[in-house]
């Protein structure tokens, strides 16, 4: 189970965060939205100390991981992998020693045994046959799913999705929601996804928060989303150009 | 689960119960300012600090990435001869050509103009002059990976898979920058010299058999040459990876650290030199 619970975050004079609370139920398929630069990443990040609240707790398994330095941060990546919206792979790197990379790390595998073992993961999201080309070399859906398997080598709990679609053409968008999908229900492993992309959310969510002007405006499933009568809920999710919703 | 609406009914255009989230703030003033600015500077040298000695621990007790330090000095050494190489030659001419100017109208003896020349390249221009160079070149390229890495969230995806940016990449840089500093700073040196050595005997016709005369140099002068060497490879990957990894913002914020990079490893390099320069003397005062 992971909990937010009041955080507050700003940049300098801008706050992004203003008192942000909800929970994610373990082995689901938990959708965050709301408009670009509401602080949807921003709050993704902070589950993994790629950023500090400025106040608030976070709790990850019943333990209150918002004050971990970065040497303990160490296994809640472990735990909670995540996949950037950029996919970002290395590029002087191939598809396997990529992927190979947190095995070293984390895991603390040789160099042949972290690259047998990449090879592996790669034939998990049907890359195995690009495992010694370059990102660079390839498309961006297939560099997501390179990702999305470097993420997965750890065998994490929970994975954080950065805009997972974003960029990618219609069949590899659905792709990649059909493995989120199946990531929850074979491996029982918890999603939190950030996205825009109205046809995953409505395809795969088991909840959803909207984050509204550093706020919590709605949280709930499918149903709730698509019967509540607020109106900038209905606005977002419909893509409506004009009505209360402000930027 | 029930859902939970923070604001049931909030759908006005204009939403007067929402609280604005940009707070207005005031500017600073010009202390306010000053304070500010001399904050920035005690952070960021905390920060640089801290970067050197993490760079230090890990090279004591990091694991080693198989070849990433021969592609760093690849990277840094073999692509640099070139342009180190002809500025240093250049350079050479220069130098030797305006002393010669100023020791004709003074004292019309060449006899200790290549001796006087050899000493103040290996005991300070070689690798100041050198090192400012490599600044431009290294530093900057140093900074714009680094910071693109930044932009990109590739040093995000790092930290995630376990891997430390400070292990990473700048402990390669930091080995190879060291070493490679040291061996071009001699090869460009002994370029400058015979380039200085050429123009001294086109220009005023002093003997090549005169002009390579080392006998001015002495252990000091190899010494305090060697230790800024080593100091400037030190600081060229240390303070450009600093202001790589502080990069922030888009493509301007990766300008604005390779920028930076440049300007502050210049810096430390003159910095460093007063410093090893003044150290030199009172160890080595002949």
């Amino acid at each position: 189970m992971i909990q937010f619970k009041n955080i507050v975050k700003s940049f300098g004079p801008k706050p992004v965060l203003n008192d942000v609370s909800f929970d994610v139920p373990t082995g689901s398929v938990f959708f965050i939205i709301g408009a670009s630069g509401v602080g949807k990443s921003v709050l993704i990040k902070h589950l993994v100390g790629l950023l500090y609240r400025d106040s608030g707790e976070i709790w990850l398994d019943d333990e209150d991981i918002s004050k971990f330095d970065e040497s303990r941060m160490g296994a809640i990546r472990k735990k909670c992998a995540m996949v950037f919206q950029h996919s970002t792979l290395f590029d002087s790197m191939t598809c396997a020693e990529n992927v190979a990379l947190p095995l070293r790390k984390h895991k603390h595998l040789s160099l042949r045994e972290a690259l047998a073992e990449a090879r592996e993961r790669l034939k998990v999201v049907r890359m195995q046959e690009f495992a010694d080309r370059y990102p660079p070399e390839m498309g961006d859906g297939m560099r997501k799913r390179v990702a999305i398997a470097r993420a997965l080598t750890v065998d994490p709990k929970y994975v954080l999705f950065d805009e997972p679609t974003t960029s990618l053409d219609p069949v590899s968008a659905r792709r990649v929601d059909a493995l989120i999908r199946e990531l929850s229900d074979k491996l029982g492993v918890t999603s939190i996804v950030v996205s825009h992309d109205l046809t995953s959310l409505f395809a795969i969510a088991d909840r959803i928060v909207m984050l509204y002007r550093g706020k919590v405006r709605l949280q709930g499933s499918r149903a709730d989303f698509k019967s509540t009568e607020d109106g900038v809920v209905q606005q977002f999710i419909h893509g409506r150009a004009t009505g209360p919703f402000e930027l | 689960m029930t859902p939970t609406l923070a604001r049931p009914n909030a759908s006005s255009p204009h939403e007067p119960e929402l609280e604005p989230l940009e707070h207005a703030y005031e500017p600073l003033g010009f202390v306010g300012s000053l304070g500010a600015a001399g904050i920035d500077l005690i952070v960021g040298a905390r920060e640089l600090y801290s970067v050197f000695v993490r760079t230090l621990h890990y090279v004591v007790r990091g694991r080693r990435e198989k070849g990433a330090v021969i592609r760093q000095m690849y990277e840094i050494g073999n692509r640099s001869f070139l342009f180190l190489s002809i500025t240093m030659g250049f350079i050479g001419m220069i130098l030797v050509y305006q002393a010669g100017l100023q020791a004709k109208r003074i004292v019309p003896d060449f006899t200790l103009l290549g001796a006087t020349f050899l000493e103040l390249l290996v005991r300070d221009f070689a690798a100041s002059l050198g090192a400012l160079m490599l600044a431009t070149r290294v530093g900057a390229g140093i900074a714009a990976e680094i910071g693109s890495m930044v932009v990109t969230e590739q040093i995000d995806a790092l930290r995630m898979c376990a891997a430390d940016p400070i292990d990473f990449l700048i402990k390669p840089r930091f080995l190879a920058s060291i070493v490679m500093t040291l061996v071009l700073v001699v090869c460009a040196g002994a370029i400058s010299f015979v380039a200085g050595g050429l123009t001294a005997n086109i220009a005023f016709d002093v003997p090549l058999r005169t002009f390579f005369n080392h006998e001015l140099v002495d252990f000091g002068d190899m010494a305090i040459g060697l230790t800024k060497c080593l100091a400037y490879g030190a600081a060229i990957p240390i303070v450009s990876g600093y202001c790589g990894l502080s990069t922030f913002g888009g493509s301007e914020g990766v300008g604005w650290a390779t920028t930076r990079a440049v300007v502050n490893t210049s810096l430390a390099i003159i910095i460093l030199n007063f410093f090893i320069s003044g150290a030199g003397f009172l160890v080595f005062p002949g």
